[in-house]
C-alpha cells in the first residue's frame, strides 16, 4: 500500500478534517487506490528539452482601480451583528452561541 | 400566455417530479415562481428567452434561495448576491423556476452524493441521471423546463444529459463567467446549459455568455450569431479519434455512434480517424488537477463563514476540524485528502506538476488534429448507458472512470457537446461532439442538423 493510516490522520490534519477511527480502514484503502490509480502518470515521458513545455496562461488584464457597486441584494450592515462607524462587530472567538 | 400562466404551468410540473419522487428538486415555490412571472410581465421589451422557466443547479448563487451545493455544510446559506448567469437570465426575460440536486460541490458523476438525496433517473429509477448536474438533466428530460443551467468541471453536464436523453452543451473555458460559481475546480469550471433541442441549449447559452469584470478568467470576446440552419455537411471534416472506441466500449453505445457517422458521411461530411494519444492519461490527469484545485478552494468553508458549524467554539483548529469533517459528504472529503496529497511536500512533482504536464499534451493533441484540418470530433460521450445506482459508489476509481470520454475537453478547455443519438434496451445515448476554441456555433450547427436527422428517442439497431 502506497497510502497508510498515518498519512490519512497527517493529510486529515493538513486539510482540518476529523475523521473518525470507524472510518480510517475504508478511507485508507480507498484513498491508496486513488493514489495507484493517478500514479500511473509516471509512465508518461517527460517532454524532451527541446520539446514546448505547457503554453503560457495569456496575461491577466488588469481593470481600473475603481469603485463599482458589489450588487449585493442585502445591506452591508446585515452581515454582521452590529456595525460601528464602517466597521463589523462581532462575539469574541469562543463566546459565539454554540450551535 | 402570460408569464403568471407559465409559472402556473411550471409549479405544477415540479410538483408531478416531486410527486414522482425523482428528488431533482432543491428550493423552488409557487410564490417564488410567481414573483419572477410578475417581473417578466413588467419587463417593457421581452427579452430572447422571455417567459421561459430555467432550473438553476444548486452550486450556482442565487439571493432569493438558499445555495447549498448539495451539502449538509452549506445548509441554510443565503447567498448575499446572485451569479452573472443568473442576473442575465433573467435580464433576458427567463423566470428563475427552481435550484437543482446535484453531486456534493459538484463532485461525483451520478447525483448519489448529495447530502439531500440521490436523483432517479426519469426512464428507471433504479438507475442514475448520471451527475454531477444530475438534477438539471432530469427537469428537462421530463419537460418541467425547456433549459437549465448546470456546470461542467469534469463532464458533469454532458454525462447527465447523455445519461437523460437531452442536449448538454460545456462553453469554451472563459466565455461564460464563473462569477457565483460556486468553485470546485478554477482551471476547469464552466457553468454549462442543457436543452430540450440544441437550439433550446444555444439560446440559454447565448443569454448568459459574455464578458464579466467580476471574473478575471472570462474572456472578452463577441457573442457570435445563432448557427445557421445547415442542410449539408458539404465542406466539413469530422474526426473519429480512435481512442474513443475501445474494444469494451458498450455495443450499444458503439453501433449508435457507428449509426451517427454513417448518416455524418450521407450527408457530406468528410470523416477521418485521429489520434489523440493521451486521452487515456485524461482520467488520472484530471483526478489530480481537479482535487488538488478541490482541496484549496474548499479550504473556505471551516465553519467561521459559512453555513453550519460544529464542534467547540473555544478551539478553532477542532471547530475547523469538526465542521469540515461532519459537514462534507465521502465523495468531497476523499477529494480533499486527495488533493492535498498530490499538493503536499514531497509528492507534489511527482502528481501535481507531473499532472500539469500531462495536462498540455493533452490539450496538444486536440490542437494537433485541429490544426490538421479536422472542423469538429465525434465520439461516444460515455462507455456505458446509465448504470443501476449503488454500482460503483464503493468504487470511487470506477465512478471517476464514467467520465473517460467529457473528461479531455475539459482538461483542454475546448467546446463540447453531447447530443441524444437514439436508445439501447431503453436508455438513452449521447454522442459527443468537440470543437476548437470558441467555436461553439459551428459545433451548434452541425449539431442542429444532426439532430434532425436522427431519431434521438429511437432504439439502435446492432
Amino acid at each position: 500500500m502506497s497510502v497508510s493510516a498515518e498519512a490519512v490522520l497527517r493529510l486529515a490534519q493538513l486539510a482540518e478534517l476529523a475523521v473518525a477511527d470507524a472510518e480510517l480502514p475504508a478511507l485508507t484503502a480507498q484513498l491508496d487506490r486513488i493514489v495507484t490509480f493517478v500514479a500511473q502518470l509516471a509512465t508518461v515521458p517527460n517532454p524532451s528539452e527541446h520539446a514546448a513545455g505547457p503554453p503560457e496562461p495569456a496575461p491577466v488584464a488588469l481593470r481600473p482601480d475603481v469603485v463599482r457597486p458589489a450588487g449585493l441584494a442585502r445591506d452591508i450592515s446585515a452581515f454582521a451583528p452590529e456595525v460601528v462607524d464602517g466597521f463589523f462587530v462581532v462575539p469574541r472567538l469562543g463566546a459565539m452561541d454554540g450551535s | 400566455m402570460t408569464a403568471v400562466t407559465a409559472a402556473r404551468a411550471t409549479g405544477q410540473a415540479l410538483e408531478r417530479a416531486e410527486a414522482a419522487g425523482l428528488n431533482a428538486t432543491l428550493a423552488w415555490s409557487n410564490t417564488a415562481l410567481e414573483a419572477e412571472a410578475a417581473r417578466v410581465d413588467s419587463m417593457p421589451v421581452p427579452g430572447p428567452l422571455h417567459r421561459l422557466p430555467v432550473a438553476i443547479k444548486d452550486n450556482i448563487c442565487t439571493a432569493e434561495q438558499p445555495t447549498t451545493c448539495g451539502s449538509k455544510l452549506l445548509e441554510g446559506y443565503h447567498s448575499p448576491y446572485s451569479a452573472t448567469v443568473v442576473d442575465r437570465l433573467r435580464a433576458a426575460g427567463a423566470m428563475v423556476a427552481c435550484k437543482t440536486n446535484l453531486d456534493e460541490f459538484g463532485m461525483g458523476s451520478s447525483t448519489e452524493h448529495s447530502a439531500f438525496g440521490r436523483v432517479k433517473h426519469p426512464l428507471a429509477p433504479e438507475r442514475v441521471p448520471g451527475g454531477s448536474s444530475g438534477g438539471s438533466a432530469v427537469l428537462v428530460a421530463v419537460g418541467a423546463v425547456p433549459m437549465a443551467l448546470g456546470s461542467d468541471t469534469g463532464g458533469s453536464v454532458r454525462q447527465p444529459a447523455a445519461f437523460c436523453g437531452v442536449v448538454g452543451v460545456k462553453p469554451t473555458y472563459g466565455r461564460v463567467s464563473r462569477y457565483g460559481l460556486v468553485a470546485f475546480g478554477s482551471s476547469l469550471d464552466c457553468v454549462s446549459v442543457f436543452g430540450k433541442t440544441v437550439s433550446d441549449a444555444e439560446s440559454l447559452l447565448w443569454a448568459v455568455a459574455g464578458h464579466d469584470w467580476r471574473d478575471a478568467t472570462s474572456v472578452d470576446r463577441p457573442i457570435p450569431d445563432r448557427a445557421p440552419a445547415r442542410t449539408t455537411l458539404e465542406g466539413v471534416t469530422i474526426g473519429v479519434p480512435v481512442e474513443y472506441f475501445p474494444a469494451d466500449l458498450d455495443a450499444g453505445i458503439g453501433a449508435g455512434c457507428q449509426a451517427v457517422i454513417a448518416r455524418m458521411r450521407e450527408l457530406g461530411a468528410r470523416v477521418v480517424q485521429v489520434l489523440l494519444p493521451h486521452t487515456r492519461y485524461a482520467v488520472p490527469t484530471y483526478y489530480i488537477v481537479a482535487p488538488a484545485e478541490a482541496a484549496s478552494n474548499l479550504a473556505r468553508f471551516d465553519g467561521g463563514r459559512y453555513g453550519a458549524r460544529r464542534g467547540p467554539h473555544a478551539d478553532i483548529a477542532a471547530l475547523y476540524q469538526g465542521t469540515r469533517g461532519h459537514g462534507f459528504g465521502a465523495e468531497v472529503r476523499r477529494r480533499i485528502l486527495t488533493g492535498t496529497y498530490v499538493l503536499s511536500a514531497g509528492y507534489a512533482e511527482a502528481y501535481y506538476v507531473k499532472a500539469q504536464s500531462v495536462r498540455a499534451r493533452i490539450a496538444a493533441d486536440f490542437t494537433a488534429v485541429f490544426a490538421g484540418g479536422v472542423d469538429c470530433l465525434f465520439t461516444p460521450t460515455t462507455p456505458t448507458p446509465a448504470f443501476a445506482a449503488g454500482d460503483k459508489i464503493q468504487d470511487p476509481v470506477a465512478m471517476y472512470l464514467a467520465d473517460i470520454f467529457v473528461c479531455p475537453a475539459s482538461l483542454a478547455g475546448i467546446p463540447a457537446l453531447s447530443l441524444p443519438i437514439g436508445r439501447t434496451k431503453g436508455l438513452p445515448i449521447g454522442g459527443q461532439l468537440m470543437a476548437p476554441m470558441f467555436e461553439e456555433a459551428s459545433m451548434l450547427g452541425i449539431a442542429k442538423l444532426l439532430e434532425r436527422s436522427l431519431d434521438g428517442s429511437a432504439e439502435v439497431v446492432r
